[in-house]
This record gives structure tokens, sequence and C-alpha cells, in this order.
């Protein structure tokens, strides 16, 4: 079995780090205005664009435990 | 224990199958040529097309550019993890969908150094130039690479053609897939290469599940190969910061964010084809189904190789020797599973989808060639022609000459790559270096106003001087940042140098783009000199001089790796220089931060689309209209509907229309773009001038859909 520092500080690490790059983003896109909620087109994406987020997430997460302990 | 190489794999029935297959993708290849009518078509395929036809045509190039060989190498060696690079593109998708995407469809712009121009000046355009031709050609070196190492396996190690006896080596073996290759992107163009990677994204998907279908047949079952795998061979990150060959944090640095941002807004190839959608919508419905869906399919279908050779090793090491080299398990693996027949097949596909990779790469390449050499040498040279029409038809002779030269200097780059133990960590290391300057630049000039070409420019030359350093002296300048990664001597920090270049860049663009004040003081004391002129002459060649120093001082002073006085004295050249280009861009260059800005960054999306159609933009949503065609005797680019159309389209007169060939499974292959002209009162009638008819090949019989843009 992996030890916690090879088998979750990966995980750990890439969202942590890629989540802040992820979440500057959707700030920037934001507060700059390339992206108008009060447009359904755009609020459609905004969803799109959190999902893709938490299902990479999801994916990863699942995946390791899989790995772990099946 | 030395690895073992394998020739002569497959029989006289796949190569029979090999051959067909190329054949019957040439063929269709050249069948789109003939929609090639402008090099807007040649280079874009005139942004027609549905979203998920670009989607689908983008998994051979991305998976043929993550190839089967490097995953599966890397897969033998460390399993799963091999394709996390997969699945770790999401997190700058947002800049993309909102910043960069409409930013380069509505700013008109036909390449990244003209990005470089409008949004900074010509001289940051022709640096930017440079840079990126390396990158385009780099790639398209490691794509041969790839692919040579490929096909190697499959020859014998000599052969005798006419009574001529020659050994088969790499190099040779590149060079004729180099001259097929070049043949069809040649004479096809993007609209060819669109069609062919659609085709042979289906066929790569489908053999890559297929090769896992017979693989796991082959072991007894997937029971049987989850449990021969052991668990570290499960994870799908890898350790942390270890081997140095292989590890999780460096790779993240080198393709979670420099490949990453380098993939979506530094890639001609790729851009290219979102360039190619209809709107700027169905390029983001294309980029989100290819990341969210298919490249994690794509792990499967390039890794899956390398996790049953590693199975098959550990049960039968006498049929997968454990030292098998990495580079050819794909091969090895696919030949032992499959029949004679599918194996051809198998082979065939691979090929073809590294081969899809490498002549996007070169139509890409050439495009930059077109825009931002020949068109801007013809201008300075007062040789432009002024009808558009015939300086077209020269600019499509001179791409197909360019894309010939291009898949020369493709060859000659392989020299570069050939000698890394994996095409995986000479992808690494070409990545890590290659990318950061332009990554930084081109991500600060979107999300940065006051990002100014100064700060550009000594990013590029400041940056590249220190990644130079950072090369030269890896034990004292990289090693603060390797994150307990172990420095190989041979090739030092291939992955976790990303970080430090990436480091070094941006921190030359943050500073420049602070002083920027001071900057503009220093010049007005010196233009307040009667030898103005004089001083910023010596400043620039002084600056050119340290540069030069930098890029060439391994070659003629013997660098003590270790040294921390040789190191304070470099790095301070290095601030020198950095100050006197900004000083001296701030003077060459005249720059108005409003006019530069306006609709080139992300703080200026509406006005972007709003200079793309010249007037206000009509956002009101629509429906799709179903029409006949006429033939309307007009030179304007104007096409006529019914008020009654209009009104359903919510379209008035000068909005934008997109118009198609109403079977959707063509995907916009044959399409126009136009503006709604004066409507009349025939209802489900449109009015097409001529130019329009020919562009989207529309028949006579055929029912068009129409439907308003903005």
């Amino acid at each position: 079995m992996p030890s916690f520092f090879d088998a979750w500080l990966p995980f750990i690490y890439l969202y942590g780090v890629g989540g802040i790059f992820f979440f500057s983003g959707i700030i920037i896109i934001k507060k700059s205005g390339a992206i108008n909620l009060s447009k359904k087109r755009n609020k459609f994406w905004l969803r799109v664009m959190l999902f893709g987020f938490f299902y990479f997430v999801a994916l990863h997460f699942l995946v390791n435990i899989a790995a772990l302990y099946f | 224990m030395g690895q073992e190489t394998f020739h002569n794999i497959g029989t006289s029935t796949d190569w029979i199958v090999m051959v067909a297959y190329f054949m019957v993708i040439m063929l269709f290849g050249s069948y789109f040529g003939k929609y090639n009518r402008s090099t807007k078509d040649f280079f874009f395929g005139g942004r027609r097309f549905a979203w998920w036809l670009i989607a689908f045509s983008i998994v051979a190039t991305g998976v043929g550019s993550h190839s089967f060989v490097k995953y599966s190498a890397k897969a033998f060696e460390h399993g799963f993890s091999s394709t996390m690079t997969y699945i770790n593109d999401w997190f700058f998708i947002p800049f993309f969908f909102f910043g960069w995407l409409p930013i380069i469809v509505y700013s008109k712009i036909r390449s990244i150094p003209e990005y470089f121009e409008k949004r900074f000046s010509p001289s940051a355009r022709f640096l930017a130039t440079m840079l990126l031709l390396l990158y385009m050609i780099g790639y398209i070196g490691i794509g041969f690479l790839t692919l040579g190492k490929a096909a190697l396996p499959l020859l014998p190690e000599n052969m005798s053609i006419l009574g001529m006896h020659f050994d088969v080596t790499l190099m040779g073996v590149i060079t004729v897939i180099a001259i097929i290759t070049g043949i069809y992107i040649t004479f096809g163009g993007q609209t060819a290469v669109i069609f062919t990677d659609l085709m042979q994204g289906f066929i790569l998907l489908f053999a890559g599940l297929l090769l896992f279908a017979l693989g796991l047949s082959y072991l007894g079952g997937f029971d049987i190969f989850w449990d021969l795998l052991p668990t570290s061979w499960k994870m799908p990150l890898a350790k942390f910061n270890e081997p140095s060959s292989f590890n999780f944090v460096g790779i993240f640095w080198q393709d979670g964010v420099a490949g990453s941002i380098g993939f979506l807004f530094l890639n001609m190839g790729l851009i290219m084809r979102f360039m190619a959608t209809k709107s700027v919508n169905e390029g983001r419905k294309a980029a989100a189904f290819n990341v969210l869906f298919m490249l994690p399919i794509s792990a499967i279908v390039v890794g899956n190789a390398g996790w049953i050779g590693k199975a098959i090793s550990l049960v039968q090491p006498d049929v997968v020797p454990p030292n098998t080299s990495p580079d050819q398990i794909f091969v090895v693996v696919a030949n032992i599973v499959s029949s004679p027949g599918v194996f051809g097949f198998i082979m065939a596909a691979l090929t073809a989808a590294l081969m899809s990779t490498v002549d996007t790469l070169i139509n890409a390449t050439a495009a930059i060639y077109i825009n931002d050499v020949h068109r801007p040498i013809k201008v300075w040279l007062k040789k432009y022609d002024e009808d558009a029409r015939s300086e077209d038809k020269h600019e499509l002779a001179s791409a197909r000459v360019a894309s010939m030269i291009i898949t020369t200097l493709g060859v000659l780059a392989v020299l570069v790559f050939r000698d890394f133990p994996t095409v995986y960590e000479a992808h690494g290391f070409f990545h890590s270096t290659l990318t950061p300057p332009l990554v930084v630049a081109v991500f600060l000039g979107i999300f940065w106003r006051k990002f100014t070409p100064a700060a550009v420019i000594t990013s590029f030359v400041g940056g590249v001087a220190l990644m130079i350093l950072g090369a030269n002296f890896p034990g004292l300048l990289i090693a603060p940042f390797d994150h307990g990664i172990r420095m190989d001597t041979a090739h030092p920090y291939s992955y976790i140098r990303a970080l430090y270049n990436l480091v070094v860049c941006s921190g030359v663009a943050i500073i420049a783009t602070l002083t920027t004040t001071g900057q503009r003081k220093i010049v007005s004391n010196i233009k307040a000199n009667d030898n103005s002129k004089y001083i910023m002459y010596f400043i620039t060649a002084l600056a050119t001089l340290i540069f030069v120093g930098f890029v060439f001082s391994s070659s003629f002073i013997t660098l003590d790796s270790e040294s921390i006085p040789e190191i304070i004295v470099m790095l301070l050249a290095v601030f020198l220089m950095s100050a006197l280009v900004a000083i001296s861009t701030t003077y060459f260059i005249k720059y108005d931060q409003r006019e530069k800005t306006t609709g080139l960054t992300a703080w200026s999306i509406a006005k972007a689309k709003e200079m793309f159609k010249g007037s206000k933009v009509n956002d009101e949503e629509g429906e799709k209209v179903k029409v006949n065609w006429k033939r309307k005797d007009t030179d304007k680019d104007l096409v006529f509907f019914s008020k009654n159309d209009m009104a359903k389209m919510k379209a008035n007169t000068g909005d934008l229309v997109y118009i198609s060939d109403a079977r959707k499974w063509l995907g916009g292959l044959k399409s126009t773009h136009s503006t709604f002209g004066e409507p009349h009162e025939e209802d489900g009638i449109v009015y097409l001038p001529e130019e329009h008819i020919k562009q989207g090949q529309f028949l006579e019989d055929r029912y068009l859909l129409a439907e308003k843009e903005m």
C-alpha cells in the first residue's frame, strides 16, 4: 500500500494549485465582464465550467480509491 | 540489463492493410482540397463547421500529439499515471472560453504573432514569430520522432532495393514518412486536414479500445488484469517527486500548467480548428466536449498497450521481456494480442493519427509563415499586390512551398530530441523550455491591460536569458523550485524546469510593467539630451551584445555550474540587459494603451464583438429558418431574406447571418457567412450572390438553414 504522501499528496496538490488557477480564472472573467451572467447562454457556460472542475476531482478521487482498496 | 529492441514485426497481410489504409486516407484528404478557394479556406476552413465535427477532428490531433508511443512507454514503466496529463487541461478553460477564444475570433487575427502586433507592436510580433516558429517546428520534430519510433520495429534491420544494400535507420524512416506527410498537406489544406482527422479520430478511438479488449481477452479478463497489476501501478497520479524521469509535481508544472496553456493558447494547429467553427459558442462546445469526454477516453486508448504489456510481462516474461524498449511496447503488445491484418489495421490507425498531428502542425506553421513573415516582408518591400484575388493566389502557392520547407525543418529538428531516453522525456523537456516565454506573454497580454510592449519584449529577452542561465546553472537556480526532485545530471530537471522558467519570465514581465513610469521618466530625460538618438543606439547595441553573449556563453566560456560568484555576475548582467531593453523599447515604440487594448483583452470582449460586426451587436435570440435559395446578380456581400423570415430570426438589416445546407450531418461543410440585406416579400426564399453560392457549394434542389449570428 503506498504511503499517504504517494497516494494523496499529488491529488491534493493537483486540485489545490490547479484550483487556484481555475477559480482565479472564474473571478477574472467575471470581474472583467468577459462573462455576462445576465445572459442565459453565459450562465450555462459558468455551470459547465464548475461541473467540469468537480467532475475531474470526482474522477481522480474514485480511481484513487479503486486503486487503493479494490 | 540492456533494453531489448524488435525488428520485422508483422506479416505481409498487415503491410497490405496498412498500405490500403493510407491510400484511402490520402484520397479522402485530396477530395476535400476542392473546398480551398482562398488562403482563408486553406488555413482556417472558412469558419463554418459545427462543434461536433471539430470536436472529433481534434481527437486525432490531440491523441496523435500525445501519442500512443510515448504514453504506452510510460505506462509500461509506471502504470495508469502515464496518462495523467490527459486529465489536467480543465484549469485554464475559463481563461480560454471567455478570454482567448472570443479574442482570436472577434479580432480576426490569422495567427498568434498578429495578435502581438495588434496588442503591442510590430517588434513584439517579430519576436513572437521567432519563438513560435521554434515551438511549432520543435513540435513537428517530436511528431516525426514518434512516427519513426513506431515504424522502426515493423521494418527489417537492413534491406536491398535494386541491388543496393542499406541499413534501416531512424532518420531514414523519418525522411520517407515526411515525404508522404508533405504530399497531402501541401495539396489538401485545412479542410482536407479537418476531414481526414475526423475520419481518423473515430478509427483511432476504435483501434485503441479494440486493442484494450484484445489485451484483456489475451490475459483472461479484466479481473485477472486488475489483480496482476501492483497497487502503485493503478494510481492515477504518479509519485509526488520521484523518480526524476517521471514524477507528479514536475509533470504538473510542465504539462498541467505550461503545456495546457501552450496547447490551448499557442498551438496554432488547435487554434485554427477552433477558428474553423462557425461561431465562438460552437468553439466552446467543441473544446468542452473534447476535454470532458474525449480526453479521458483517449487516456485509455493511448496508455492501455503499456498496461497490458506490463501485465503480460509479469505472467509471461518470455513473451514480453521486462526489459523491452519502452518506446516499442505499443507495437510489441499490438502484435501479440491481435491476429494478422488486425495488427496492420491498428498500426495504420496509429501512424495515421500521428500523421494527423504532424500535418495539422505543418499547416499551422505555414499559416504563421504566410501571415507573419511572407506578407509583412512583401508589404515592406512594397511588392504586395493590391488586387486581393491575385495576391491570394500567390500566397496559396507560397503556402504550399512553405509547407514543404517546414516539413524538412521538422525532420532536422528530430536530431535535437533523438538522444532522450524516451519520446516522453524529449517532449517534456521541449515543453518546459520553449513554452514559458510565450505562455507568460500571451496570458498577461490578454488579462492585464497595464502590460506594455516594453514589458513583453523585456520578458522575451530577459526571460530567455534567465532560462539559459537556469540551463547552465540548474543546481543553483532551478534547485530551489525542485520540490525535492533529485537532479539527473544527464538531463537536469526535464519537467520542473518549467516552474523555474515560468517564474522568471513572469517575474521579468511584472517588474517591467510595474516600473513603466520610471522607464518613461528616464526616456524623457534622454530625449531632452541633444544626442538622444546616439544614446539610444548605444543602449540598444549594448543590450543586444549582452543577449548574444548569453545565448552563446556556454560555447565560448567554460562555466562552473556550481560557482556562486559566476552566477551573481551573470544575474547582474541579465538585470542590466533587461533594464536597457525596457528603456530602449519605451523610447522606440509608440504605444497608446487605450487603442491597443480595446477589443484585445478580456476586459473589452463586448467591444471586440462590436468591432467584429462593425456595428452595434444584436443579441436577441431568434429561430433558425429553413429556406430555398435563388441566385442574385450582385457583387455585394449581402443576402436577402423576406421580412417574415427576418422577424423569425429576430434579425435586422446589417446583422450577420450564417447559412448552411440543411443536412445537419454535413456539419457545416457546405455553408457561408454574410450580412442581411434589405428584406423582400417572398417567404421561404433567400437571394444569394454567385460568390456565396460557390463558397457554400450549395446545390440547386437542397434546402438551406439560416440563423442570425449577431
